[in-house]
């Protein structure tokens, strides 16, 4: 394959801290079974790249132990394979990871060795379904210096993308802003950059010997805006998923309980893998009652459930009614607890008869392994 | 040492292009999860299993057996289909002959202890036990037995014992059986012995080659060292249409006979990358099992649907069991019934019926064999396999 794959574990933990205190943002659950690096990692192994590291920066244990198992992916390879890039600090060079930049010069020694001519990035915090081998089509047809994968605005948003772009019919970048709003007919980035490995290398040494670290900002933006960068956009149009914050989060993970944004990322020509747990099908009670809702194995279901997410091995009482929620592995929601708009993290406890509403807005997040 | 080359010709169209020990199981299992993770949770890290009827799917499945944890650098899991050999070239001729064949095998890993099983039985044990069993004993062949009721007793090899559990009799498929204690397919034999008894049994032209007729027989009348050791968990014998539903429906069982949910001792599977399973609103399941990757938009009730299911709006399952990656279209009815992999139900089919609908014709559960399809407005009949 000519393509080695970097995936950025991290790019959003700070907005999410209600998450990540003990986990980086790639290891999030998400869509009952997976974690957020699944994606990413699973859309390299199904475009034919066997080259992976993933970087990490803090709070690394759940990540390393999810992706220990690197046969899932089918990355436990004597070539290439899946690699942790934890930070390291050494004489010259010590790690702050301010930024990309920084994250690939603690890759450095990876790119290096890496025997392809294209680098692919990615971010954990974008989902999606995508071959990425159709944007280094995209990328060597085009002959530009960088590829960047970004889906087309309709309508203005809000909340600021990373990257966004403005381009004609030919698909060439006119205008490149970071970290701002999208007006409608904008190209909004999926963090999935291709460019050649040495220029990639070159750009490494040279931004981060005079300080730089932000990847966009530092290089991509400063020279473009000089005339001596071109960019190609590889025009993505199906369903994409930003996790920037915690609203987002709860939001798209619940969008999988419709059935449409549900077949455009899981498809089964090109999976989404995962650590295996080996927990028994999912077992429904006699008097349960669910609808609009993703379910997961190893879960007891006895009462009433509609519109949530609910991870491996949860059990919902008898008479408890969950309602717009996102419950995650190993949970227990004790008989006659009513839950609306509530987020309850991993191996925690709903005693029997609570009653906890949050708002669409503001949901209730109970901490992994609380007793509530 | 795993017997996995049955044909189970009593499960007809489900076995007609696989092995019986391939068979899915209980939602996202084949019938050979269940010796096979025994194995690795009691403790056996090296195991061969032995084929013979339709390999292809078996072996495909076990592959370097990563997924029971048997990809190892020392044992591990080996499939051992017949081979050809300088002097003579055969088949394995019976469950005996078959170990004498691997005798090859056995000795590359210098082994004290024999474990011998079927591939085609749902129970969970700990065969460690079973071995302290074997050593207090002394013994130098132990079969695992389970108490049947009096009208099981004439299908199954009967023991009968004495008060210190020596065996004193065996009788295979008994007319009139002397004990309710039936043999699980469950041996552990002291190898040093067993092998000798092999090369005696393949040296006899007379012989069937067969532990239960042959072995056996000859270990009781020579007055070795043969013990029964008695089981009180859950086992089942799945080898027809009926007992394979009804192991099934088992899983239902509230008080969990099978002890599925045992941590620490989880049945194994390989597993394939399927989504969590999706109930659309409208959606109604209940006392049900439901492996990942369904998408449930109609009713189910009473049944187990095992990887990769679609039931489309409208349609009803019940009673039955949904084998994986089958589609059950719009409006179709699914009662009392086994659908093999890969099936399509086009809409507007009725398979089976509810008990409380049969009229004074026959009754029972229907059977549509693997990859059917089934086209619309058909009408398939209680009992009828297809």
């Amino acid at each position: 394959m000519n393509m080695t794959g970097i995936i950025f574990s991290e790019m959003c933990n700070d907005n999410l801290n209600a998450f990540t205190l003990d986990r980086n943002m790639a290891a999030i659950p998400f869509g009952g079974r997976y974690r957020l690096v699944d994606f990413p990692l699973s859309n390299m192994v199904n475009s034919g790249i066997t080259n992976v590291a993933v970087v990490a920066k803090q709070h690394y244990h759940s990540l390393m132990d999810h992706l220990s198992k690197s046969q899932e992916w089918d990355l436990n390879r004597k070539n290439g394979g899946l690699l942790i890039l934890p930070p390291f600090v050494n004489g010259s060079f010590s790690q702050t990871h301010r930024g990309k930049l920084d994250d690939l010069r603690n890759a450095l020694i990876y790119l290096e060795d890496a025997d392809t001519p294209y680098v692919l990035l990615a971010d954990a915090h974008v989902i999606y379904n995508l071959d990425y081998r159709l944007v280094l089509q995209s990328h060597i047809d085009s002959g530009c210096d960088i590829t960047l994968a970004a889906t087309c605005q309709t309508e203005a948003t809000q909340e600021p993308y990373g990257i966004v772009m403005e381009a004609g019919d030919d698909l060439r970048a006119t205008s490149f802003a970071v970290d701002t709003q999208a007006a409608p007919g904008a190209y909004t980035g999926m963090g999935v950059c291709i460019m050649s490995r040495e220029k990639l290398i070159q750009v490494v040494r040279d931004y981060t010997a005079r300080g730089s670290y932000d990847l966009y900002r530092d290089f991509v933006q400063a020279q473009f805006n000089q005339g001596n960068l071109s960019i190609n956009v590889y025009h993505f149009q199906d369903v994409v998923l930003h996790i920037r914050n915690a609203e987002e989060y709860i939001a798209n993970n619940l969008s999988l309980t419709q059935p449409e944004i549900a077949s455009a990322l899981f498809r089964t020509d090109a999976p989404i893998y995962t650590r295996v747990h080996d927990e028994v099908p999912a077992y429904y009670g006699m008097d349960c009652d669910v609808s609009g809702c993703i379910i997961a194995d190893g879960c007891i279901i006895e009462g009433s459930a509609q519109h949530c997410v609910i991870s491996r091995g949860v059990r919902i009482g008898k008479g408890a009614v969950v309602k717009d929620c996102i419950i995650m592995q190993g949970s227990v929601v004790g008989e006659g607890a009513v839950l609306e708009h509530v987020v309850v993290d991993k191996w925690a406890t709903i005693s029997a008869g609570t009653e906890l509403k949050g708002a669409p807005n503001s949901p209730v997040i109970i901490r992994k392994g609380a007793t509530v | 040492m795993l017997l996995a080359g049955g044909q189970g010709s009593r499960l007809y169209v489900l076995t007609e292009n696989t092995a019986k020990p391939a068979v899915p199981f209980g939602g996202k299992y084949r019938i050979i999860d269940f010796s096979l993770s025994n194995c690795v949770n009691s403790g056996i890290d090296t195991v061969g299993i032995l084929t013979q009827y339709q390999p292809l799917e078996l072996n495909d499945y076990i592959g370097n057996g990563q997924p029971w944890d048997l990809n190892r650098n020392f044992g591990g899991a080996h499939v051992l289909p017949p081979y050809t050999k300088t002097s003579n070239n055969e088949w394995y001729k019976g469950t005996a002959n078959a170990i004498y064949q691997n005798i090859p095998f056995i000795e590359r890993y210098q082994p004290e202890y024999v474990v011998i099983l079927s591939g085609d039985h749902i129970y969970k044990m700990d065969y460690s036990k079973m071995l302290q069993f074997h050593k207090e004993k002394g013994a130098e062949c132990t079969i695992a037995v389970i108490t049947v009721d009096p009208e099981d007793a004439t299908r199954m090899g009967i023991m009968s014992t004495d008060e210190n559990n020596a065996i004193t009799d065996f009788e295979e498929k008994p007319a009139h059986p002397k004990s309710n204690q039936a043999s699980m397919g469950v041996y552990i034999f002291t190898w040093e012995v067993l092998k000798q008894y092999l090369i005696e049994d393949e040296a006899d032209p007379n012989s069937e080659n067969d532990f239960g007729k042959n072995v056996i027989p000859a270990f009781l009348r020579d007055g070795r060292r043969a013990f029964a050791y008695p089981f009180d968990g859950y086992w089942k014998d799945v080898g027809t249409l009926g007992s394979l539903w009804d192991a099934n429906m088992d899983l239902l069982d509230p008080n969990d006979p099978l002890d599925m949910r045992n941590p620490r001792f989880k049945v194994y599977s390989r597993n394939y990358a399927s989504p969590s399973t999706l109930l659309a609103p409208g959606s109604k399941v209940s006392n049900s099992f439901v492996a990942e990757g369904c998408r449930i938009e109609g009713t189910v009730e009473n049944s187990v649907l095992y990887t990769g299911c679609v039931v489309e709006a409208g349609a009803s399952v019940s009673g039955a069991v949904v084998m994986p990656n089958t589609v059950v279209k719009r409006d179709s009815k699914v009662h009392y019934a086994i659908v093999g992999e890969g099936c399509t139900i086009e809409s507007g089919v009725t398979i089976g019926l509810r008990p409380e609908e049969r009229g004074e014709e026959a009754w029972g559960i229907s059977v549509i064999g693997h990859g059917k399809t089934i086209p619309t407005g058909t009408v398939i009949k209680p009992k009828e396999i297809v």
